[in-house]
């Protein structure tokens, strides 16, 4: 039982990327400003590979990711692909099966995973320094020689198709899902990531095999290191390890992934008839995840909904009771983003909690004495998200990460290098202007999981309202 | 095990062995570098120096729970953390979590059924700050019954929201009802609704007077600081705030149990079986406790544990896992699993009590205790790389096995196990009659 609810990226459904929101703060601009991402080296071997090497000697620990740009922005109408290929990539290789990979992993308590988000897939491990020797090869032959055997792959999407209906027991696991659905209509940002128990069922292990050809290719691909190692004989070992691996034509091209469709206030109502409380999200179009403006929107979040003093939970929670926790976030992709309010409350408190939270979003907009963003609020929330920083970045497996997204996602070293900056130079007027730009203020989109017989007339004072069952197939209305 | 399997894993296994443990056993930290000091009124504080981020952390673990509460005041500990954020002498209500997040620190706090801590992050010039805040509190709370009122609503908004999101915390819930009938471990540690809407005023100040001294404290400082300038800085802000009598004894001692119990929990929207076992087990100081956390590595850690193989690789469930809570009085061990959809709880559960029933009677090998082994190593290393994992592990070390230098001694503790051991724990607690069998699903099979 604790005090505050930490709930961003599970209702957020994004990505674990773009829930990677930033907390945080300094008085001392002096040390936090001292405060820069860790000396890397990358480098691009013949074959196009992306090597990125970060030693750090903490721990005798190594974390070692492939990254390779694709995810569900690119399974078409094959909802779950890239994921379901993320995961089977761990079944094994054409010369170890997967209870060897297993063995030799688990033995030595080694982390072994895959999976996959909007835009990039990843297979990550972490282990003991000692053991680099014995798993980096196993790592490698994994990620470019995969088996898919047949019957391990029919267990895995079984599994996952179970896992698909489990996730719809828990409004917090998919309301993200839906309301990104929402936002992006038909465009490959509203793919579900995971697919849908109808989507993940049809797919078959060519459909695996194809994807894995077309986009798990050195040119498309980038391998990150980051522990306890000698630089230079971690390179020769990548080099050896992945030297050989080869791309066959032209490598695959970015499409237009989409942009958010918020043309009218719309309500998707999601029922779920034994539920006990509204789980609910608010929002609209936000930014991509390289907008120059990232990081000083952080600061304006966190006083909207980012941290516990933030309007929204004060109005919701503290003052009012009506909630365990609110929040706010911008969701960036890529290309573009989304911007989300979300919390919960009792079904008989929907209509108090949804206008409690409409109200407070105003206040963004409001002059003077009636709110706005003050220089001492400013100033608080510069010092928070500075303070909260350098702990984002501690474990070696929260450094591969950052660079994994550096490399799929096209973020700019210079928007971890400059944040301290960043955060300083941001003004009350300069606050002004981008809470003008880039907070949705009209045409809100709303999605609400909850008991719709209770909360049916509630949802109709929001917006054009379309009702679908939680225990439906997939994450929007059946097609007509 | 599959033979292919074993011939494989055997060649690979000496030389993990050897790599992992023969090398330098180095923690991230030793116990030299530990600081520790105790003021005249009794609060005792753990210190250790690290500098890789210009941060710090404060965690602050009171020996106060569920297990100190009674019928009518069930999960009064947690509702009093969320009162311990709502003003203080010199800082009014909201002014502790203002004054820290404009100092650049935020806060979290957690209750278990026998303790509260208090958890600070921030950055380590702020440290003077983070002692003010601390100190006032603990030296000057005022409980505004206001505040008191609108709290009851998060907090029944907490509830309801662990209810309806995780099959598993209501499972539990009900599952520790029957499997205790006396000790206060029988009830939830966030309290039964109509508790949470009945405390009063004075149940409030009361608890604070009771639970709240200084000598029943233990604070862990790990960060960018100096151990001589924690020692100041608690001197001067913790120093003056009076010793009192320590709490009562918990006095119920849970009777024997004398037979398998179980209990059925139904939550229409359930797509398939959620299963629970808990046995009883013993405190968490007990001398089994590192034999009994490999017995737990063994079923559910990573995807060569016997549960892992037996249930989700033969497609009878989609996951499974185990857990332990600490605690001064003897708990339970769980065991859960979530069924594949399609397939029956019973199914299941055959399927789990059976692998338990091999472990018992046949133990575990040599590879699989060695691979444990390695794996609590590892672990190690890993809550180490944060200072928070470090200051977690200082805290729960002094907090449960009354020493926090007995942090370094488990490497050791672990090394020194053979597999006749982990059977021996096995026969020991995982029997019929201390057994609870819990099953949620959407209707009764």
């Amino acid at each position: 039982m604790m005090k505050k609810l930490v709930f961003t990226t599970a209702l957020l459904g994004v990505s674990g990327l773009a829930a990677a929101a930033p907390q945080s703060a300094t008085q001392s601009a002096a040390q936090s400003a001292a405060f820069k991402l860790p000396r890397f080296e990358t480098t691009r071997l013949p074959n196009g590979l992306t090597v990125m090497l970060m030693e750090r000697r903490e721990v005798p620990l190594i974390s070692v990711r492939a990254v390779v740009k694709a995810g569900a922005v690119n399974d078409g109408a094959q909802a779950g692909l890239a994921n379901l290929t993320g995961d089977a990539i761990l079944l094994g290789s054409t010369k170890h099966d997967k209870a060897a990979i297993d063995e030799a992993f688990d033995f030595r308590g080694a982390l072994l995973s895959g999976g996959s988000a909007t835009e990039q897939t990843t297979v990550q491990a972490n282990f003991a320094k000692a053991d680099a020797a014995a798993l980096l090869p196993l790592f490698a032959e994994i990620v470019q020689q995969p088996s898919f055997e047949a019957a391990e792959l029919d267990k895995l999407k079984n599994r996952k198709v179970s896992g698909l209906k489990q996730a719809k027991e828990s409004p917090r696991q998919v309301a993200g899902t839906y309301y990104r659905s929402m936002l992006y209509g038909d465009a490959p940002y509203a793919s579900p990531a995971g697919g849908t128990v109808n989507s993940l069922s049809a797919l078959k292990r060519d459909d695996v095999r194809g994807f894995h050809g077309r986009y798990f290719r050195p040119d498309n691909a980038a391998v990150i290191v980051v522990g306890d190692f000698d630089p230079a004989a971690m390179r020769t070992q990548i080099e050896t390890l992945f030297g050989q691996w080869r791309a066959d034509g032209p490598a695959p091209q970015r499409a237009d992934y989409g942009k958010p469709l918020a043309d009218k206030p719309r309500v998707w109502l999601v029922n779920k008839p034994d539920a006990i409380e509204t789980t609910f999200v608010i929002g609209g179009p936000g930014i991509a995840r390289n907008d120059p403006d990232y990081v000083p929107l952080q600061v304006l979040n966190t006083v909207l909904g980012g941290r516990f003093t933030s309007w929204l939970n004060d109005e919701l929670r503290v003052n009012s009771g009506l909630t365990y926790g609110a929040n706010s976030a911008f969701a960036p992709l890529a290309q573009s983003g989304i911007f989300t309010m979300s919390s919960f409350t009792a079904s008989a408190k929907t209509e108090a909690a949804l206008d409690l939270a409409l109200k407070t979003y105003q206040r963004l907009w409001a002059q003077g004495k009636e709110g706005g963003i003050d220089k001492a609020t400013l100033d608080s929330a510069k010092a928070y998200v500075k303070g909260q920083f350098p702990p984002r970045f501690e474990t070696g497996e929260q450094l591969a990460s950052l660079l994994g997204d550096m490399y799929a996602l096209d973020v700019d070293r210079a928007q971890i290098d400059n944040f301290m900056r960043d955060v300083d130079g941001l003004t009350p007027a300069k606050a002004k202007q981008l809470v003008d730009k880039h907070f949705p203020r009209t045409n809100l989109q709303m999605v609400l999981v909850g008991k719709a017989d209770d909360i049916r007339k509630v949802a109709a004072k929001y917006g054009d309202v379309t009702e679908l069952e939680i225990s439906a197939d997939g994450f929007k209305p059946a097609a007509k | 095990m599959h033979g292919k399997l074993v011939k494989f894993a055997a060649a690979i296994a000496v030389t993990a062995a050897a790599s992992v443990l023969a090398g330098p056993a180095h923690a991230a930290f030793t116990a030299d570098q530990v600081r520790t000091f105790t003021l005249a009124n009794g609060m005792k504080f753990i210190v250790l120096e690290s500098s890789t981020i210009p941060n710090a952390n404060m965690y602050t673990f009171w020996k106060v729970g569920s297990r100190n509460e009674a019928p009518g005041t069930t999960g009064l500990s947690h509702f009093f953390e969320h009162m311990m954020f709502n003003g203080s002498k010199h800082y009014g209500p909201k002014m502790f979590d203002r004054t820290m997040e404009a100092s650049g620190g935020s806060n979290n706090a957690y209750t278990s059924s026998d303790v509260t801590v208090y958890q600070d992050w921030f950055p380590a010039t702020s440290l003077e700050t983070i002692f003010k805040l601390e100190s006032d509190r603990i030296a000057h709370l005022t409980i505004d019954p206001k505040m008191v009122e609108s709290e009851r609503g998060v907090v029944l908004s907490e509830r309801s929201t662990g209810l309806e999101n995780s099959n598993i915390r209501m499972l539990m819930e009900d599952l520790n009802s029957v499997a205790f009938s006396a000790h206060p471990y029988s009830w939830p540690v966030i309290g039964f609704e109509s508790d949470i809407k009945a405390w009063t005023q004075q149940d409030l100040v009361d608890y604070f007077r009771t639970y709240y001294a200084p000598n029943n404290a233990v604070a862990v400082i790990v960060g960018d600081v100096k151990a001589d300038q924690v020692k100041a800085l608690a001197t001067r802000y913790f120093g003056a705030i009076p010793k009192r009598a320590m709490p009562p004894a918990v006095k119920t001692v849970e009777p024997e149990q004398k037979g398998e119990r179980r209990l059925f929990v139904a939550k229409p929207s359930a797509t398939s079986a959620n299963l629970m076992v808990a046995w009883k087990a013993p405190r968490a100081d007990s001398p089994d406790y590192y034999a009994l956390s490999v017995l737990q590595s063994v079923l559910t850690e990573g995807k060569t544990s016997r549960l892992y193989k037996a249930l989700v690789e033969k497609q009878l469930a989609t996951s499974v896992g185990a857990d332990a809570t600490d605690g001064f009085d003897p708990g339970l061990l769980y065991v859960f699993a979530v069924a594949a959809s399609g397939v029956e709880g019973a199914k299941v559960e055959k399927a789990l009590l059976d692998e338990i029933d091999n472990v018992v009677k046949h133990g575990i090998s040599a590879q699989e205790l060695q691979a444990v082994k390695n794996k609590k190593l590892v672990n190690l290393y890993r809550a180490q790389e944060t200072i928070s994992g470090k200051a977690q592990q200082l805290g729960n070390y002094e907090t449960f096995f009354g020493d926090w230098r007995k942090l370094f001694d488990a490497p050791a503790e672990y090394e020194k196990l053979t597999p006749a051991d982990i059977q021996a724990v096995a026969t020991r607690y995982l029997k019929k009659s201390q057994r609870t069998i819990g099953m949620l699903a959407a209707k009764e099979e």
